[in-house]
């Protein structure tokens, strides 16, 4: 296992910057996913570290040990591409065992040990005859997870390994993945624009936007302090206000959102141009503090709750209740302890 | 199956810096070939086409431009236009009663056998594209077939069809007609040129035809045109491009055509090509070298405007194609159109070939066998200044094994270079292509002065055989069919998963031959087999690398036979039908049809 690390990495292409400044820490045997809108640099990120794109600035160091100009085949990683890339003229069996080709398997296992062992592992035992076209799409995706840990690599990285399958088979491999990885320790980096998933199967999550890291933490970090507009509004369906602050002191601020007043816990200063950030379930029908009044829009039933997306002076507010019955004019409030500044 | 030793690493630096070693020769491994290829290149086909340009413009060791001045103020080879060089006033004069000379009737032909070529291959694509009828596939496919049928062998059935005792003549003779002249006239030599580039028009325009999205057209339907104004709005500007890629190529081809003007026009009707030939069996040299440089200008030139033109076409091949229309059923005038374009494709298509068959199995007693026995009876009989058959299939099977054997590697080498990006690939591609654009004549006389002859190195005077020449003249006509075969292949295979090879530690050169190469060996196979094809009915240049030798081939045979001895002519034209027929099965079937779809 390694522990990994990006400082102030640049990748150009041609006049399109594709990462501005990344700098990252894994640690070793942790699992890492960076998320984020298409184009936001998170897959040119993970092929930077596998050694595909060599950086325009910057290093990539596995346990502190420099290997931004090492080739792809000397930085022992393995990668699950978005469609698998298996090798169409080679059987499961020769698919796996390909990297063993370059290295010893471990343990001094012999190769057709590894090869069932990893087949096991991702539960294809006795599939290693067939070609790879003659298995479903979840399979594929699980002999190219084998394949990429058959040489023991220190670092596993995911390209949107999932993004090829349904919505139910997803969650099930998702577990898959997170039960290997955590059997083996081994570090991961996975990317993902899901952020539902991130949040779900990740130890941190990196959330990227233009090229650059906006935050790294913990799931539920990111989800319930954003550090940034951007993150606040990608991550969790957070409603956002932009207004100014008017007063502050005593641990509240109170911030002029066009006219409304809104009293929010937390430091500011007055004059200064702030975001309020509120999750759709800190929205309450009829709430104490911060009152509102939205004309409900549109309503999707979600099963234990009903997600709204009402309208508030030309603004889109999102906020979940288990009442599925809500229509016309409503009132919502919300705490100032619920609610966050950025 | 979870225990701690699953990830514990045996050893690893010490495997990966035995490995690391062993890469060395790996890393360096495809930079090393590809300059031994060039290195051959540069000997089998840069270096004698050098000799054809220093002979014409080096003269007693001093640079001089002599002999291409003598060639251009020339009437014989520039007509009117030689004159106007130093009286432009000429032109007016004379206008439009203008003398062409040598050039100018080789344009004109060329010109003439484009039109019908174009005439002919697109009421073609017409058929192809939005019809459905049994056995359009394979009317499709069989399109690709000129690229390696040998031009000699079409000559020879054109004679079959066209010649004095031809199947058009003997068919008037029944009918109680006088015969016809069709034999050494413009027409006969047209009509033989659209035989080979008509199917090349089609097949392009066939394919940007289906490439019109049907969503287009109907939508300038739904928007009030009319099925014919949407044709002219829609669909036409989408075909022109594909028109006039298929007409640039046929000129080109037409300009460069040496075998079926010789055959069919002789000398009366000489094109640059022919009178290059000419001059090389009177050992003309100077003429000959100072032509071949002029005729590489034009035709380098031509086929630079050729590539720039098609670098800016993208087919978009997005939305949905139109239905075709089934062509069986009730009487319309469209079908009836498409009917008397079939009569007319199978006239100038079938015909020949099957002229060349029927006159290779009839005396004038009927069916016989006797043409085929000749040729053996020959072999044992001929003297030695006489061509012999067999022998002449031998050389033919040598030389065929023998391009294999250099074009193959060179051909997939250059298509795994194509597809790689490095700086100068361009250049490297363009060079690559070279051959393209140079005719056989030249390739041979090049190698003929520059390799059979010799040349000084190192103190050593060096001399290459014949045979050797005349493998290298057809390695360079065949290699750039292995490329376009191998290139598009390479070029489609996911990148992901070669990436997945370096990752799991395959160097660079490992990837490419543990998981790419093997994923094209149906477009080598199918470059292999438009190699052979190629060697087998070779002719321009191996007609003159042959030349008072015992180096003759299929093709060069029946040329020698095809003056006195129409029958074995026939006979040896359709064994190379059979082979040819061979190689195009294999292409087919392997997917040879990529890259050549305009």
């Amino acid at each position: 296992m390694a522990d990994l690390a990006l400082a102030d990495v640049h990748k150009t292409f041609g006049d399109t910057v594709a990462l501005d400044g990344v700098s990252l820490d894994v640690a070793s045997g942790e699992f890492f996913t960076l998320v984020g809108p298409s184009g936001c640099g998170k897959t040119t990120t993970l092929r930077t570290i596998a050694g595909l794109e060599p950086p325009t600035a910057g290093t990539v160091s596995f346990d502190g040990r420099d290997v931004t100009g090492l080739a792809p085949e000397d930085r022992d990683v393995g990668v699950v591409f978005q469609n698998y890339a298996l090798f169409p003229h080679m059987s499961v069996a020769e698919n796996v065992a390909y990297g063993l080709r370059f290295t010893d398997p471990p343990d001094g296992q012999t190769v057709d040990e590894r090869v069932t062992e990893l087949l096991e592992l991702v539960d294809l035992a006795g599939m290693g005859e067939r070609d790879p076209d003659q298995l479903s799409g979840g399979q594929q995706q699980r002999v190219a997870l084998a394949r990429a840990l058959a040489p023991a690599p220190s670092v596993l990285l995911l390209d949107e390994p999932m993004s090829a399958l349904d919505a139910r088979l997803r969650e099930t491999l998702r577990r898959q993945v997170k039960r290997i990885q955590s059997e083996l320790g081994v570090t991961t980096v996975y990317v993902t624009h899901d952020q539902a998933e991130a949040l779900a199967v990740s130890d941190r999550v990196a959330v990227m936007h233009e090229g650059r890291v906006e935050q790294v933490g913990r799931p539920r970090e990111i989800y319930e302090r954003p550090a940034t507009r951007f993150v606040a509004s990608f991550v969790g369906e957070n409603t956002l206000f932009d207004g100014t602050v008017t007063d502050a002191g005593d641990g509240t601020v109170t911030v002029d959102v066009d006219g409304t007043t809104f009293r929010v816990t937390g430091d500011a200063t007055p004059g200064e141009p702030v975001t309020v950030c509120v999750r759709p379930t800190a929205l309450v029908v009829e709430g104490d503090a911060n009152r509102f009044t939205v004309t409900v829009d549109t309503a999707e039933f979600l099963g234990e709750t009903t997600r709204y997306y009402a309208d508030w002076d030309d603004r889109t507010v999102v906020f979940r209740t288990p009442d599925p019955d809500l229509s016309g004019e409503i009132t919502l409030g919300f705490d100032p302890d619920e609610a966050r500044l950025i | 199956m979870n225990g701690p030793g699953l990830f514990e690493r045996v050893n690893v630096p010490a495997v990966r810096e035995r490995l690391r070693r062993s890469r060395g020769l790996e890393r360096v491994g495809l930079a090393v070939v590809t300059l031994v290829t060039l290195a051959l290149l540069v000997v089998m086909f840069f270096y004698p086409v050098g000799v054809v340009f220093a002979e014409s413009l080096v003269v007693d060791g001093r640079p001089t431009v002599a002999v291409i001045t003598a060639i251009l103020t020339d009437e014989f080879f520039f007509g009117v236009f030689a004159t106007a060089l130093s009286d432009p006033w000429v032109l007016v004069e004379s206008f439009p009663d203008y003398r062409l000379g040598l050039f100018g009737f080789t344009a004109y032909q060329a010109l003439l056998s484009t039109v019908a070529s174009v005439a002919l291959g697109v009421p073609g694509a017409w058929v192809l594209a939005r019809w459905e009828f049994p056995g359009r596939q394979t009317v499709g496919s069989l399109t690709i077939l000129p690229f390696v049928m040998p031009s000699i062998m079409v000559a020879i059935g054109f004679v079959a069809t066209f010649g004095e005792n031809g199947v058009v003549n003997g068919f008037l003779r029944t009918l109680g007609l006088p015969t016809l002249e069709l034999l050494y006239t413009l027409e006969v030599i047209v009509l033989a040129h659209a035989f080979y580039n008509a199917p090349l028009v089609a097949r392009v325009t066939a394919a940007a035809w289906e490439g019109v999205s049907a969503d287009a057209t109907e939508t300038a339907r739904t928007l009030g045109a009319s099925p014919l104004r949407a044709f002219r709005d829609v669909t036409l500007p989408q075909l022109l491009p594909a028109v006039l890629t298929g007409a640039l190529l046929t000129f080109i081809f037409s300009f460069m055509s040496f075998a079926i003007v010789l055959a069919l026009g002789g000398l009366r009707y000489a094109t640059v090509e022919v009178w290059v030939y000419h001059s090389v069996q009177q050992l003309d040299y100077g003429t000959a070298t100072g032509l071949a440089v002029l005729e590489i200008v034009v035709s380098l030139s031509l086929t630079y405007a050729y590539l720039q033109y098609e670098a800016r076409q993208r087919a978009s091949r997005t939305g949905r194609p139109a239905p075709r229309r089934d062509l069986l059923g009730g009487l319309t005038a469209d079908r009836v159109a498409v009917g008397a374009y079939a009569a007319v494709a199978v006239l100038v298509f079938v015909l020949p070939m099957a002229s060349m068959v029927l006159a290779s199995v009839t005396g004038p007693d009927g069916v016989t066998l006797r043409n085929y026995a000749f040729l053996v009876e020959r072999q044992a009989e001929a003297y030695d200044f006489q061509v012999k058959p067999l022998t002449a299939v031998r050389n033919s099977l040598v030389f065929g094994a023998g391009t294999l054997v250099v074009a193959v590697p060179i051909g997939v080498l250059l298509g795994v270079v194509s597809t790689r990006r490095f700086r100068g690939r361009k250049v490297l591609d363009a060079l690559a292509m070279a051959p393209f654009a140079v005719s056989g004549i030249v390739v041979g006389l090049g190698l003929l002065r520059g390799l059979v002859f010799g040349f000084e190195a190192f103190g050593w005077r060096v001399t290459v055989a014949g045979p050797v020449a005349i493998v290298a003249a057809h390695a360079v006509g065949a290699y750039p069919f292995v490329t376009r075969n191998v290139a598009p292949a390479l070029a489609g295979i996911d990148d992901a998963l070669v990436e997945s090879a370096r990752v799991l530690g395959a160097t660079r050169t490992r990837a490419l031959l543990d998981v790419e190469l093997p994923l094209v060996v149906p477009g080598i196979v199918a470059g292999m087999a438009f190699a052979f094809a190629i060697s087998i009915g070779e002719f321009d240049s191996t007609v003159i690398l042959a030349t008072g030798t015992n180096s003759y081939t299929m093709p060069v045979a029946i040329e020698r036979f095809l003056g006195r001895r129409l029958g074995p002519a026939t006979a040896m034209g359709s064994v190379l039908l059979v082979v040819t027929g061979a190689s195009f099965v294999v292409i087919d079937r392997l997917g040879g049809r990529r890259g050549f779809d305009g």
